[in-house]
């Protein structure tokens, strides 16, 4: 038997004889240095704990020793004072030199940080906007208002669908400004930010403080102001600032996804106001202006690419400009990371599933048919039987048009779908349709919604 | 046990022992302070098992006894005591009364059989050290010495036995303090050469030092006698006694960090360079909290700066007395004041060898003007 096995037997046994604090307090840390000719020596961590071993429980241990090994006679401690030399010693110097911590450099380069005061990002110029037929007007527009401020167009409103470079031009006007004269006042806020700007103010008791900071500004840029609709505190407060600000001349800039009088629960006297100055749309970009996009950027980014392949990626993604810049990144990162040169096959194989998911995915007629019925409050089955009352027919045909629009069906066939029509009656339909929409914007928001409801399905 | 005492002496028993018992232990008793009659003395003990303090005052006794007492509550009695009276004290049935004047208190006790018995001196003295000299060597190592216990060497200090001085040294391993204890005779006993023989270097608790500090008492000078055992050091001042463990391990070398000689001396008023460098240090915002030091010998000009890209910059130009070649030098302030403030004399040498090797701070002699050694202060410049 070791000492080892002969201490781990005698201290099971102590510790049944007294309380858990003074076995941890006195025994912790105690070992047997050496066993012969029945003296035990113990090897204590201080002075204490031997006074106390050698002197209160001696018998106890003695006894306990005993019950293992009988021979034993005696037991003392001793204090250990084991300098372990060898292992004290690699160990390092006294003392070191303390690192040099560098200077806490911004992590991102100083031309992409976007400023907390007026949250513009330097990134978007007008010089790199690229104009088409689709968004000269708005461009034209937004340049005018950056070298006049507050003399033409005000307020000035862009809209347009999601990612068609609204944001673009709105930060644009705010960098022309800024890089014009700095210590103008410029404030770019997307109208959710404005919202809950708002809201802190009031909940913190500071709507003056927010108010007077709002006033002391030269060019307001309030993105999405959408979103405005349905919050009436924050669109009264919007309504005081606006006024203030645009009878001081100053420079108000808004953008939306629709036109000021498609969006919903909008007050009657901002609606008057927004439609008051200037208003410019930005539409999808025809083929032409893609392209341009495209070669610009793979300029930008040193990056060979057929225009061939340019052009397939410029044919396929047409729905907006991001789509498009994600499109033509996925390109760019994955030959570069598989070293394959950017051919049409290549991209083509690499793009489908971008293509064809497009929006289509699993959306079919009857969809359609239960989005219109329950949208227009009607029986679906009244879209189907033959029936010309006025309030059947509208929604009729404007499933009609979506199922073209958005489900490519044919004529005849979205004639069989809807109670076996002719397909005349269907391209009649998409036709009236698409015609009104050119001019009717209540139709238009009610084709929005629709879609948004259709889409939402899936 | 029946004894009455004067308040003073037993006042002062009770907040030096109390100081020592710890705030948690898994030992009850070890909360407690034991008093104890002994040849016609009252003993008061206390430990923590690590450090064990007792002092025995002057008593009229009139019957044995021991009782242990929970330390907070008679040290909290005693305190608020109106003094002058003295103090009656009797166990009845491990209760302690106590009275004194109009105030009395019974305080419920444990048994005193149970109180750890204090570690037994088997040796004689070795030193007899004036106290008050102890006191100031023992604040100014203290302050390098480490907190964190990954390392236990270095929560202690070192002391190392020489002929004919002692060196009390600690560092955290950022930087290193020294101090040298010129041994006069009456300091050494007899067995203090035999016993350096064996044994030449032993590492301290600091908080076993930082409690010597506070009882010496700083206005008079007395003798403090020290005897080292196996694992435990022995201290006796005016009657007070003190056991403490010691640290096991081996302390690291450091003599070889010190460098011999230094090429540029500065030497200035201590406060002003103080002051300069707690002006700085609020303007480095980094973690090190950099300074920097600007020598220029052929202009005899000093600068201490600090920059930071939050909040700016700032330079102080100091007059001082150079000696030996520009330097440039960056520094943690934290580590630096810390070595400037605990000099002890009006003027401070920092000397300086170049921008990555060790810097020393050292006090000056205000009559003749010369370099002190028994003072070293060794702080690593931040290498750039």
């Amino acid at each position: 038997m070791t000492n080892e096995e002969l201490w781990r037997a005698a201290l099971g046994e102590i510790e049944l004889s007294i309380s858990k604090a003074n076995f941890i307090t006195w025994f912790k840390n105690t070992s047997i240095l050496s066993s012969e000719n029945g003296r035990v020596v113990i090897g204590v961590p201080n002075g204490f704990a031997k006074e106390w071993l050698e002197n209160k429980y001696n018998l106890y241990i003695l006894k306990a020793l005993r019950n293992t090994q009988n021979n034993i006679r005696e037991v003392v401690c001793s204090i250990k004072t084991s300098d372990d030399t060898s292992f004290s010693e690699n160990r390092v110097d006294a003392i070191q030199p303390p690192k040099k911590i560098i200077l806490n450099k911004p992590l991102i380069k100083k031309t992409l940080t976007i400023s907390q005061e007026n949250n513009l990002n330097p990134k978007y110029t007008f010089e790199n906007f690229i104009v088409g037929s689709s968004n000269e007007l708005a461009k034209a527009a937004c340049y005018a208002v950056s070298q006049n401020l507050g003399r033409i167009y005000n307020p000035l409103f862009i809209y347009g669908g999601v990612g068609l470079g609204k944001t673009h031009l709105l930060q644009s006007i705010g960098n022309e400004i800024l890089q014009k004269n700095p210590s103008r006042k410029v404030k770019y806020i997307t109208s959710e930010r404005f919202t809950s700007e708002l809201i802190d103010s009031i909940r913190t008791q500071k709507v003056n403080d927010f108010k007077e900071h709002y006033q002391k500004i030269d060019l307001l840029i309030i993105d999405d102001v959408q979103f405005l609709s349905g919050k009436e505190k924050t669109q009264e407060e919007f309504f005081h600032i606006f006024n203030y600000l645009y009878q001081l001349n100053k420079q108000i800039v808004l953008s939306s996804d629709r036109a000021p009088k498609a969006i919903p629960t909008l007050e009657e006297r901002l609606r008057s106001r927004f439609e008051g100055g200037m208003i410019a749309d930005v539409s999808k970009a025809d083929f032409e202006t893609r392209m341009a996009i495209l070669s610009k950027k793979s300029r930008d980014e040193n990056f060979n690419i057929p225009s061939e392949t340019l052009s397939f990626i410029a044919e396929n993604i047409t729905n907006n400009i991001r789509e498009l810049e994600g499109a033509f990144n996925r390109v760019m990162v994955s030959s570069q990371l598989s070293g394959k040169e950017p051919s049409l096959e290549y991209v083509s194989t690499l793009l489908s599933e971008l293509i064809t998911s497009g929006k289509k995915k699993g959306i079919n007629h009857k969809h359609i048919i239960n989005i219109v019925s329950s949208f227009y409050d009607i029986n679906p089955n009244d879209l189907i039987i033959k029936n010309r009352k006025k309030e059947v027919v509208k929604p009729r045909q404007i499933a009609m048009y979506l199922m073209r629009s958005e489900l490519e069906y044919s004529f005849p066939g979205i004639g069989e779908k809807l109670g076996g029509r002719d397909h005349t009656t269907t391209i009649h339909a998409c036709n009236k349709i698409t015609r009104e929409l050119k001019n009717n914007d209540k139709l238009i928001e009610e084709i929005t919604l629709i879609k948004e409801r259709l889409y939402k399905i899936t | 046990m029946k004894l009455t005492c004067t308040q003073e002496k037993f006042k002062k028993a009770i907040l030096n022992s109390e100081r020592v018992v710890s705030k948690q232990n898994t030992l009850p008793i070890l909360n407690n302070i034991l008093f104890e009659t002994e040849n016609g003395v009252l003993k008061i003990s206390a430990t923590n098992l690590e450090i064990g303090i007792s002092k025995q005052i002057g008593a009229k006794i009139e019957k044995e006894g021991k009782i242990t007492i929970p330390a907070k509550l008679i040290s909290n009695f005693i305190n608020n005591l109106p003094s002058g009276e003295n103090i009656n004290i009797e166990v009845d049935n491990q209760n302690l009364k106590i009275k004194s004047g109009t105030s009395k208190a019974i305080i419920k006790g444990l048994m005193a059989d149970d109180f750890p018995l204090l570690p037994r001196k088997n040796s004689d003295y070795i030193l007899t050290l004036s106290s008050i000299k102890l006191k100031n060597i023992i604040n100014k190592v203290i302050s390098c010495v480490a907190f964190n216990e990954t390392r236990q060497e270095l929560t202690g200090i070192n002391l190392i036995f020489k002929e004919n001085e002692l060196y009390f040294a600690s560092t955290d391993s950022f930087r290193l303090v020294e101090n040298k204890f010129l041994l006069e005779e009456g300091n050494i006993k007899d067995g203090y050469l035999d016993f350096i023989s064996k044994k030449d270097s032993i590492i301290i608790p600091a908080n076993t030092l930082s409690e010597i500090a506070r009882i010496i008492n700083s206005e008079i000078d007395e003798e403090i006698n020290i005897a080292i055992e196996d694992g435990q050091i022995f201290f006796e001042i005016n009657g007070v006694n003190i056991v403490s463990r010691l640290i096991n391990g081996k302390y690291p070398e450091y003599k070889h960090i010190m460098p011999k000689e230094f090429q540029t001396r500065v030497v200035g008023e201590k406060s002003t360079i103080q002051g300069a460098i707690k002006m700085s240090s609020v303007f480095s915002k980094t973690k090190n909290s950099e300074i920097v030091f600007k020598i220029d010998s052929e202009a005899e000009k000093f600068f201490i700066e600090a920059r930071s890209v939050e909040c700016g910059e700032n330079s102080t130009e100091l007059m001082v007395d150079i000696v030996g070649p520009s330097q440039e030098v960056v520094f943690n302030s934290k580590y630096l004041l810390d070595g400037i403030n605990i000099i002890g004399t009006g003027k401070v040498a920092i000397l300086l060898n170049n921008e990555s090797s060790p810097v020393a701070i050292k006090e000056i002699n205000e009559k003749t003007g010369e370099v002190l050694d028994e003072y070293i202060y060794i702080v690593m410049p931040i290498k750039g």
